[in-house]
């Protein structure tokens, strides 16, 4: 199937610490799920084996149908050059400038300079900012820097959309309009799954929850509804 | 067993653009040649480390061909004197030169009279004037000979042995331990400049991959960001090793450098030195080949330091 699916997945690190136990989840491609669950219930850890950081103890993490697990190390970085990341702590780079930050993934794809900067500038657009381009990240605001984060994730049209924490450091209003941000790309076929532990923002989005808890799913509002209709 | 999934197997769109390879190193080299003006002091420093490092070895190797062209010239010359008693008969040395000079291996047989040795004596010696107190002549007869380069040393001393054996001959000097000292002097120098090579090479190495370590640790935070969104160690590796290979050659250049100031130095001192033996000197210098060499080792070093840090670092890279 198209999209992403967990089968039976554990992760045990070396340290002991068990961050995901059984793990079984499909999320349809086109979709936008939240992981929503306390600091530690895996979610993070989650994020990292889609995006092939971490390899499953047991079980299986499948992307449209292949098993990431499997992919040769060396095969890894291609597979990632699908993926957007929008991380809580943005990892933008403070001596380049914002349309250098947004430009990286574009450049290890290999764009030519004048292709890379027509995309650069759409994503800039897409997040208003424009008129930014030419700062460094110390001169934007925390929500500009997230943008710029969400611009870097999304200017090589990735297929996957992961967001680890994006609003951790935004005030209410803020983090309603980054995760409108995410909503318009997964508008627009991008599948999107965003980690978060602000229930009660999660709760105003309207989209399907899986809840993690100590690295089990203890909730999926997606599998609530399925119930419900099968009653 | 089951054959491994590609990328392409999982995104089918995975294309990567042609030439995208070709515009990479161009950008790389651009960055790289930014980074260094940004940091010239330092580079300076790093430049002048591995200049000296293959200085040495390269200065050591001149010397050795130095060396074997002043005993290649020697050996064009190689062959005895004759020195004969003081008062012998004029008609002895004269008969002597003629029959060596029937030899087929030998090339000249040149007689010095006493009278043409003390004219000799008298334009080049400060103590002319003594020489007029003196009531006799003190100076022997001569002969120089001259014996072709490829004769064997048997064949040299057997010459010696027959000329010691004729008629007022005092004593007979064979050229050829000079020359043999000269090539234990080329073989130790070539030894050591084997040794130099090697420890120095591994010091111009290790002056590299610490420099480039250095600009791996100043950029971590962009290699992790590069990682996530899905760049190859290739490609991350790229920038250090275009530094690496930039520190080789500028080291190398530095190198160069020194190397022909130090020959410039010492050409004044080696010419009166050789002169004082009556010898011209002509410096063996570098040549395109040599500084084409110091060059290609020069970049390999570099790079090779580079390639190491970079390896283990990105190894140890936690994103």
């Amino acid at each position: 199937m198209d999209g992403i699916e967990f089968r039976r997945v554990v992760k045990h690190f070396d340290s002991g610490v068990e961050a995901l136990r059984d793990v079984s989840v499909t999320i349809a491609a086109g979709t936008m799920t939240f992981l929503s669950g306390h600091s530690g219930a895996g979610k993070s850890t989650f994020l990292r084996l889609v995006l092939g950081l971490e390899t499953a103890t047991r079980g299986q993490v499948l992307v449209n149908g292949c098993d990431i697990g499997r992919l040769a190390p060396r095969h890894l970085p291609r597979y990632r050059q699908h993926l957007g990341v929008v991380l809580q702590d943005h990892r933008l780079l403070a001596h380049r400038s914002v349309f250098d930050n947004v430009a990286l993934p574009l450049r290890v794809a290999g764009m030519k300079e004048r292709d890379a900067g027509r995309r650069v500038r759409a994503a800039l657009s897409s997040v208003e900012l424009l008129d930014k381009e030419r700062l460094l990240p110390r001169h934007l605001s925390a929500g500009e820097r997230q943008r710029v984060g969400i611009a870097r994730a999304v200017v090589n049209r990735p297929k996957v959309l992961l967001a680890d924490e994006p609003t951790g450091n935004l005030d209410p209003a803020l983090s309603r309009s980054v995760m409108g941000l995410f909503r318009q790309f997964h508008d627009i076929g991008t599948t999107v799954i965003v980690a978060s532990h602000d229930a009660q923002l999660l709760a105003t989005m309207g989209v399907r929850i899986v809840e993690l808890a100590k690295g089990r799913v203890v909730g999926d509002t997606a599998a609530a509804v399925d119930t419900a209709a099968e009653a | 067993m089951a054959v491994k999934p590609k990328p392409s197997d999982v995104w089918p769109s995975d294309r990567r653009p042609r030439r995208a390879f070709g515009r990479d190193h161009v950008r790389v080299a651009r960055e790289s040649f930014t980074f260094i003006s940004q940091r010239l002091g330092a580079t300076l420093l790093v430049w002048v480390l591995i200049g000296i490092a293959l200085a040495l070895p390269t200065a050591l190797y001149l010397t050795e061909r130095n060396l074997a062209a002043v005993a290649g010239e020697w050996q064009e010359n190689l062959g005895f004197s004759i020195y004969f008693q003081p008062g012998v008969a004029a008609e002895a040395p004269a008969a002597l030169a003629r029959r060596l000079r029937r030899e087929p291996d030998v090339d000249r047989a040149r007689l010095i009279t006493p009278e043409q040795a003390l004219l000799e004596f008298r334009r080049h010696a400060a103590i002319s004037d003594a020489l007029d107190l003196l009531d006799d002549n003190p100076l022997p007869a001569t002969i120089r000979v001259a014996v072709a380069a490829d004769v064997p040393a048997a064949r040299l001393t057997l010459l010696a042995d027959h000329a010691r054996r004729s008629e007022g001959v005092d004593e007979v000097a064979v050229e050829r331990a000079w020359l043999e000292r000269l090539a234990t002097i080329r073989e130790v120098v070539d030894r050591i400049y084997q040794v130099a090579a090697v420890l120095l090479g591994i010091g111009a190495v290790l002056v590299s991959s610490a420099s480039v370590r250095l600009a791996i640790e100043a950029r971590l935070d962009e290699l992790q960001v590069l990682a996530l969104v899905g760049a190859s160690k290739r490609f991350m590796r790229r920038p250090f090793l275009y530094l690496g290979v930039i520190y080789g050659v500028c080291g190398a250049l530095v190198a160069a450098m020194l190397v022909s100031m130090a020959l410039i130095w010492l050409e004044a001192p080696l010419t009166r030195l050789f002169g004082s033996y009556g010898r011209g000197l002509e410096l063996v210098r570098f040549d395109p080949t040599m500084f084409l060499a110091l060059l290609a080792s020069g970049t390999l070093l570099g790079w090779l330091g580079a390639r190491i840090a970079s390896d283990q670092r990105l190894r140890e890279l936690a994103v």
